[in-house]
């Protein structure tokens, strides 16, 4: 007989894998990134396939200059540059997307300390970066399909002058102005529904974001469609399903995931409202990313059978 | 006082794949080994020398201080060797004996005589019982809370909650008898009122049988518990039936409950009727490198070797062999290794599902403060763990209370990043006590 393994208990494991995770979100982006493709045409592949080679090369050569264990397998950098990619608008240059993607995996992550050490979301701070780096990232392109679109402006910038809104079917198709992934809410929702049921983000993390900026919403004008437009319209449901679900920039408990959420929804409604610029959920996600370790802090769960107030 | 609350929600598979076999008296071994350590608390001391011929039931080595076990000889035959061997992941003293084939009983052995509870309690020191679902707290040292804490409700724990093991489920299916003539006894001397049998769902046999026995007894509840690990922990258990809380610095009897283990109640009751203390018990051998799963009874000491041999040996080569169950048994290195009296089962797993993964970075998912039955915060401890300073280390050990942690492997389980979370826990324990201020 061979040596046997001698290893800590358990001696069983459910089988999930960070790798296997990151792979879930990859599939669960699949459908936004093929609408993005038919909505907005080959330039939206371009920017994917820029934003994830980019992503991923500059956290191959980072680990290898500076002589680190190599960590592209785990997926998470494909993560990272498809939602850039996601997040962008058709007006954006593809040498663009390189540097925000550098700026994401090496700045946001790699500087930090690599894959779970990074406090703010690098997708996300990339993004922000961008918008204030490169102004044509920010607003709407027009979309290759729907001929009778004149405007390119995005349906929040619409709303801010007043004018008027494209049809309900069109903003749930995503046949509207915006970045290219976050316009189709009918393939983000298939995205949503298939990580909650792969178990990989709780189902009222994206529910309380989109809850909190709907109901602010109505309660301010007591008007329907206007909240509708508006949890519709932006980076809201891209935002809520696949940014504030983030592990390692979101608070730990689920309650904190929750205060977390809410958060992230009242800063988005503050911003679209009181601010000059139309759009909220990219700064939202990243002031909550900040107030996370707090948020941890108030929302520790109480041991069964502990002490409490422990010094 | 159906809470279920359920502080605990893993599911993992059950695999019990033996529950319907019955407990099969097996032919005893040529030789067992019987470490002194057996139980919790002090090591047990010989009393017989090399050369000494021994009967079945004969003490071979008493107790030591206020929470310990005596041993007794499990087979007939001659003590050959004394010394140390692992066990459990210990060194620690044993006694050979080499069988005579003839399992003669220690003709000395009567029925003890017990008209008080400390006539009762000294029985029960003598009889060797311990928590036999894998604690192995001495039976005695934890009834005698009795004496100074009015206990009025007793939890017979039926959960065995542990994957592939099913000597409980067969005591409760086999020794239904026994468990009711244990819980007279524990009315008697103990004093208690109220009795819950709690089991988990996934033992439907033993559920009936249990109800059907006591269905006229109103004092005698049988619980069905979700099958949701670890049931069976002590603060779990306590809390998905009464809702109560075991505080730190407090003990069970406090709250006026106690907990056992079926099939240690099962052993005390047979032990008052014919004097033959623990001497053999009902052992699981199951696993995917297994040729044929089943349950035996066999004397305590037997090397698992020869439990393998009693199933067919293996059909796989086996990459790792545990005693216990597969979420908090102990791996051994060779098959030497004795069944000890807390052995509900021996597992084998072929050599694809031993593989060991690699650990990678936390990617801080949370799963393991989600499915912690306590409510701990592994990921802090891990933090801890890597600081450099020991003051700071020690400071956030402490606060998130560390010691709570009772290593049931949930947080490792469910870990996607392969993380070795209980090895951290322990360690991070044994800092927290090696740092604690003298008294």
């Amino acid at each position: 007989m061979s040596k046997l393994t001698v290893s800590a208990a358990p001696h069983i494991h459910d089988g999930a894998s960070s790798k296997n995770i990151m792979l879930d979100v990859v599939i669960a982006l699949l459908p936004v990134s093929v609408a993005a493709v038919v909505i907005f045409g080959m330039k939206a592949l371009a920017i994917i396939l820029t934003c994830i080679i980019s992503s991923v090369l500059s956290e191959y050569l980072f680990n290898s200059i500076t002589k680190q264990k190599q960590t592209i397998g785990d997926f998470s950098a494909v993560v990272t540059g498809l939602l850039l990619a996601l997040n962008l608008s058709t007006n954006v240059a593809l040498w663009q997307c390189v540097v925000g993607s550098v700026f994401a995996i090496v700045v946001v992550k790699c500087f930090f300390g690599g894959l779970g050490k990074n406090f703010a979301n690098p997708a996300i701070t990339a993004r922000v970066f961008m918008l204030l780096a490169f102004s044509s990232v920010a607003g709407g392109a027009n979309p290759v399909i729907g001929a009778e679109l004149t405007s390119s402006a995005t349906p929040l910038e619409l709303i801010k002058n007043g004018q008027e809104l494209p049809s309900m079917m069109n903003m749930l198709l995503g046949v509207h102005g915006g970045a290219i992934g976050e316009t189709c809410i009918i393939a983000l929702v298939v995205g949503y529904i298939y990580l909650v049921v792969r178990k990989v983000i709780k189902w009222y993390v994206p529910f309380s974001f989109i809850a909190t900026v709907f109901v602010l919403s109505f309660v301010s004008k007591f008007d329907l469609s206007y909240a509708l437009y508006e949890i519709l319209s932006g980076g809201l449901f891209i935002g809520a399903i696949f940014m504030a679900t983030d592990y390692v920039t979101t608070p730990i408990t689920n309650k904190g995931k929750v205060v977390f959420a809410i958060g992230c929804g009242l800063i988005t409604f503050a911003v679209r409202v009181f601010f000059s610029y139309p759009e909220g959920v990219s700064f939202s996600i990243l002031c909550m990313n900040l107030l996370t370790p707090y948020i941890e802090e108030l929302t520790h769960k109480h041991p069964l059978g502990g002490v409490e107030n422990v010094k | 006082m159906s809470i279920r609350k359920n502080v605990s929600k893993l599911k993992l598979p059950h695999n019990k794949h033996t529950a319907e076999m019955h407990s099969t008296v097996a032919l005893p071994p040529k030789e067992v080994w019987l470490p002194m350590s057996m139980h919790s608390g002090k090591d047990a001391v010989p009393v017989v020398e090399v050369g000494d011929y021994v009967r079945v039931g004969q003490l071979i080595a008493r107790e030591e201080g206020n929470i310990s076990s005596p041993v007794h000889a499990t087979v007939s035959g001659t003590v050959s060797a004394i010394e140390p061997i692992k066990s459990m992941g210990k060194e620690v003293l044993a006694i050979k004996i080499v069988s005579d084939g003839k399992m003669e009983k220690d003709p000395n052995l009567k029925a003890p005589e017990v008209n008080d509870v400390d006539q009762f309690l000294q029985a029960v020191r003598d009889s060797g019982i311990v928590g036999l679902g894998g604690a192995a707290f001495p039976t005695w040292a934890k009834l005698a809370a009795c004496k100074k804490s009015k206990i009025h409700t007793f939890l017979i724990n039926g959960a065995e909650c542990e994957p592939y093991l099913t000597s409980d489920t067969r005591t409760m299916v086999e020794d239904g008898e026994y468990i009711a003539k244990g819980i007279e006894y524990l009315r008697k001397y103990v004093g208690s009122e109220k009795f819950v049998i709690g089991i988990e769902k996934n033992k439907q046999e033993a559920i009936k049988l249990l109800e059907e026995r006591f269905q006229n007894d109103n004092t005698v509840k049988v619980e069905e518990l979700d099958s949701i690990y670890p049931q069976g922990a002590k603060q779990v258990l306590l809390y998905n039936v009464t809702g109560m809380v075991q505080k730190p610095g407090t003990r069970l009897a406090d709250l006026g409950v106690l907990i056992i283990n079926v099939t240690s109640l099962a052993k005390l009751a047979k032990y008052m009727e014919d004097g033959m203390p623990l001497v053999d018990r009902c052992v699981t051998v199951d696993g995917s490198a297994v040729k044929e799963p089943n349950n035996f009874v066999v004397p305590i000491g037997t090397p698992i070797s020869y439990l393998f041999e009693l199933a067919g040996g293996f059909k796989e080569e086996p990459g790792k062999v545990i005693i216990g169950g597969p979420m908090m048994g102990h791996a051994v290195e060779d098959l030497n290794e004795p069944v000890v009296k807390a052995t509900g089962g021996v597992l084998a797993f072929n050599v694809k599902e031993a593989k060991v993964y690699e650990p990678t970075a936390c990617i801080h998912c949370g799963r393991c403060v989600d499915n912690c039955p306590l409510s701990l915060n592994p990921t802090e401890y891990a933090r801890a763990m890597e600081m450099s300073d020991d003051q700071e280390k020690l400071a956030l050990l402490k606060k998130e209370q560390v010691t709570l942690c009772m290593q049931c492997g949930c947080c490792s389980y469910v870990c996607p990043a392969h993380r070795p979370l209980v090895q951290t826990n322990v360690e991070a324990i044994a800092f927290v006590k090696k740092n604690r201020a003298p008294r």
